[in-house]
């Protein structure tokens, strides 16, 4: 992995390596402008249209020609639903993009629940979908009484200024209170996903926040600083302060009736957030109402341990002056530093200036400037230190000269923005979003090396060194990376990328091209799913691949490592296919079904070299004859047990260890008597001349004693 | 060194009492010692000439040169008045001689003959042992199959 890491593209610069390969319909490109999309999409109802078409999903009937473009969900298209129980009601469709990743922990926690504030997730469901040729999930949700809030491009708010707080705010802060006490962060709050609950309009409800990872389908402007640089896929989880910043701009939004900032593009957005604070870039763009300055203010504070908390809110909703927040906390330097003929004055901008300028930013690290510039032009001592250091560092590497200036520039970028995602040639994603990062370029063509080269350069080891204080959060990540780390450093089946992307990504379905397209996230999926694939499969393939093994080593409750370190080499052909089979058998055992007909003759195909488990011809023929009555009954757990009778194995190993030790030793005896031909010669000449002289002697005693007695008698 | 020691001593102690034996049986019974001297000619040039370990074609011509001797010496024995005229009459008797050297070359070519029957015995016997061993490779080959073969190389290499 490292040394392919060295081939990578240098140049980051240019946005080319951000388009995504769209390979399934639906897509998963993050929208440039994703509110846009949200607005603009009714032309794609053609798309899918089937002339009356419908779909049944369990207790749902999806209609594919009636396109609801205001419940979209970035690349996640929306339909008209009937609930085929309830009359009452109605209910649509967010038909998830498959290659994309949906967050199972709000799906879990939402489905079924009425929560105020937040739409109803009446049902999830894994389905087959048309117009993809694929299974997808598919959620449905009950259709809020109003319509949407935010309707196109109009210059006038659709909410009064003065009833923001009781119609936007006391619902909003409901739902994020919620969300809080169960560990969980919406990412979605944006005015383009906030809905009118009932038809007089007096309280909203926000849109979905499960069928995209964590602040995907997010406006860049909605994105804290810390944030807003990392890859859309890469935003991260985050903290209920990154919900609440998006609620300040929701407010922004909704106070001066369109997007703030959306004459900008995104880059114009971020450097004027990062020059200006959030709060002065949008007041300097954008005129307030008066009575939202404050709650915007507080809320768009871009230090999250200043920005406005629940008590904040609620002081304000309650009418009482809160405690002034600092507009802007980064420090701007007296002078600038340059890269690549920039100028930039703060170090988040710095940082910025130096991911997109990867190789240019390396000159002015190596000879000192920007260390200087950090002691000098800052007064940020810490900083300089640290980079220092990392220069040291430098100094120390052995051969691989290429490698150390990349870490050295990823630690600066680290040391100037700890708070902000981890960069490395092009990629950046926050920690706790490289899960859906991979997911993103592993699905969109990028593939994984992007990743496996910020774990094998151990870059987010660096990111946690630079954390200020404790938190249980960043302890947990770390807990996390450190598997991450062993994972990606094993190179066989079960471990590698394929783990990690299981192991951060909960949700994430199983990506074998065996079951792809039965988008697989639970593993009771799982052989269901290979048994479809058995119908079809050719005759040498296993059933078990590397993103199988390492999506099965993460499901399962139940500890695979023997089977992986079996899997470690393929070679042996006996242990390789016992694995797989023990593998899968333990799956059926754990999660059913109980008939696997298809999969079990596909394994019983593959049984032959487990056969060879056993020494003696005879119980290999027993076990020949027993596999396809077992195969015929679809168990796995009887066919596994057949080649792993320990107690006849055992049996078998001391018979045959036995029978070669006769083999050899009969061998051996052949040997020596075909060898010892002239041996055996000049013994036969010893024998045969002793036993000529006792003979001789024998016959002269005979004859003395015949004498003696003819001569007595 | 002590065994080597011994041995010689104990057949330098062999011929000595050889020595004094015949030293009194000239004394005593001149026409036997006459007759066992012409008698056991052969014998006597074999173990000048048999140089070897445990001479034993010296023992085999012995015993059977012994063998055509001793009818002659008990004849002679039974004679009351024995006579060194009459033994030596006796013994050089064409038939007599022929009887006595012949008998010793029977004792020569049995040492002769007796290796290769020996050899042939053995060879025989391995071959026997070797048909037996291979049976038994086959039956355990049939048991167990190619593994069998497989692993007894492995562990060999």
């Amino acid at each position: 992995m490292a040394e392919q890491a060295e081939d990578q593209e240098q140049e980051v610069s240019s946005g080319a390596a951000r388009e995504p390969v769209m390979d399934v319909p639906g897509g998963g490109a993050v929208p440039e402008n994703p509110a846009d999309e949200d607005e603009g999409s009714g032309a794609e109802v053609g798309e899918f249209s089937a002339s009356g078409k419908s779909v049944e999903v369990g207790n749902f009937r999806i209609f594919l020609d009636l396109r609801m473009p205001e419940f979209d969900m970035g690349s996640c298209k929306a339909y008209s639903a009937d609930n085929l129980r309830r009359d009452e009601g109605n209910a649509f469709a967010v038909v998830t993009d498959p290659v994309v990743p949906t967050r199972q922990n709000h799906i879990t926690f939402l489905s079924g629940m009425h929560m105020a504030g937040q739409i109803d997730l009446l049902d999830s469901a894994i389905a087959y979908w048309p117009p993809f040729g694929r299974n997808t999930m598919i959620l449905f949700y009950e259709k809020p009484g109003g319509g949407r809030v935010v309707v196109g491009d109009t210059k006038k708010p659709t909410i009064d200024e003065h009833d923001i707080a009781t119609v936007v705010v006391e619902p909003l802060m409901g739902v994020l209170h919620a969300f809080g006490d169960k560990g969980i962060t919406h990412r979605n709050v944006r005015a383009s996903n906030l809905f009118f609950a009932d038809p007089l309009r007096q309280k909203v409800v926000l849109g979905d926040c499960a069928s995209t990872p964590p602040g995907f389908a997010q406006p860049l402007v909605y994105e804290t600083a810390a944030r807003m640089s990392a890859d859309a896929a890469g935003r991260g989880v985050g903290t209920i302060a990154d919900d609440l910043y998006a609620l300040g701009m929701t407010l922004a939004e909704l106070g001066i009736g369109h997007r703030p900032l959306s004459k900008l593009n995104d880059q114009e957005i971020m450097d004027l957030k990062l020059s200006k604070g959030s709060f002065q870039a949008i007041a300097s763009q954008e005129k307030l109402p008066l009575v939202l300055i404050e709650p915007v203010r507080g809320l768009l504070c871009d230090d999250p341990a200043e920005r406005w908390g629940f008590n904040e809110l609620n002081a304000w909703l309650d009418g009482r002056r809160t405690k002034p927040v600092q507009s802007n906390t980064e420090k701007r330097a007296a002078r600038s530093q340059n890269i690549s003929g920039r100028d930039y004055y703060t170090v988040r901008s710095l940082a910025q200036g130096m991911a997109k300028n990867w190789v240019s930013s390396l000159a002015p690290l190596r000879d000192g400037t920007v260390e200087v510039w950090l002691r000098r032009g800052l007064g940020d001592n810490d900083r300089a230190k640290a980079l220092a250091d990392a220069m040291r560092q430098l100094q120390w590497a052995g051969a691989d000269k290429r490698a150390a200036e990349d870490i050295l520039v990823a630690r600066a970028i680290v040391i100037m923005d700890h708070d902000g995602p981890i960069r490395f040639k092009g990629f950046a994603a926050m920690v706790d979003g490289l899960g859906y990062m991979l997911s993103y370029d592993v699905q969109h063509g990028r593939g994984p090396q992007r990743f496996a080269d910020v774990i094998v350069r151990d870059i987010p080891s660096y990111w946690f060194g630079r954390q200020e204080g404790y938190s249980s959060e960043v302890q947990k990540l770390q807990q996390v990376y450190k598997n991450l780390r062993y994972y990606i450093q094993q190179q066989s089946a079960g471990y590698g990328y394929e783990r990690c992307l299981y192991a951060l990504v909960r949700n994430q379905h199983c990506l074998s091209q065996l079951v792809e397209q039965e988008y697989v996230v639970e593993i009771s999926q799982l052989l269901p799913a290979l048994e479809k694939a058995a119908e079809s499969a050719s005759e040498d393939s296993w059933p078990v691949d590397r993103h199988i093994a390492a999506f099965i080593a993460e499901r399962l409750e139940d500890d695979i490592e023997g089977q992986l370190l079996a899997m470690q080499n393929p070679s042996d052909e006996v242990e390789y296919s016992r694995a797989i089979i023990s593998m899968l058998a333990i799956v059926q055992w754990r999660h059913g079904p109980d008939n696997l007909q298809n999969l079990s003759h596909w394994v019983a195909r593959l049984m032959e070299p487990a056969i060879k488990v056993f020494h003696s011809k005879a119980r290999r023929e027993r076990v020949e004859t027993e596999i396809p009555k077992l195969a015929k009954r679809g168990n796995l757990v009887e066919l596994y047990n057949l080649i792993n009778d320990e107690q006849e194995r055992r049996k078998d190993q001391s018979e045959f260890v036995e029978a070669v030790a006769e083999y050899s030793e009969a061998e051996s005896e052949v040997f020596d008597l075909e060898s010892s031909g002239p041996a055996r010669l000049e013994l036969a000449e010893k024998v045969g001349q002793q036993a000529a002289a006792f003979a001789s002697t024998m016959i002269a005693l005979l004859t003395v004693s015949a004498l003696f007695l003819m001569h007595i008698f | 060194m002590a065994k080597g020691k011994s041995s010689k001593g104990r057949s330098a102690f062999s011929g000595l009492s050889v020595v004094a034996s015949a030293v009194l049986l000239f004394i005593v019974a001149l026409p036997t010692f006459v007759t066992l001297v012409v008698g056991l000619l052969p014998s006597m040039v074999a173990f000048i000439f048999d140089r070897s370990p445990g001479r034993t074609m010296a023992r085999c011509v012995f015993g059977m040169n012994f063998s055509g001797v001793a009818p002659y010496i008990l004849e002679l024995w039974q004679v009351p008045s024995q006579t060194v005229g009459g033994a030596t009459q006796q013994i050089f008797q064409p038939m007599a001689l022929s009887i006595m050297y012949g008998a010793a070359g029977l004792g020569w070519l049995l040492y002769l003959a007796m290796p290769p029957i020996v050899a042939n015995v053995l060879n025989l016997s391995a071959q026997r042992r070797v048909g037996e061993l291979r049976k038994k490779q086959r039956a355990l080959i049939k048991t167990w199959g190619d593994s069998l073969i497989k692993e007894v190389d492995r562990s060999g290499n």
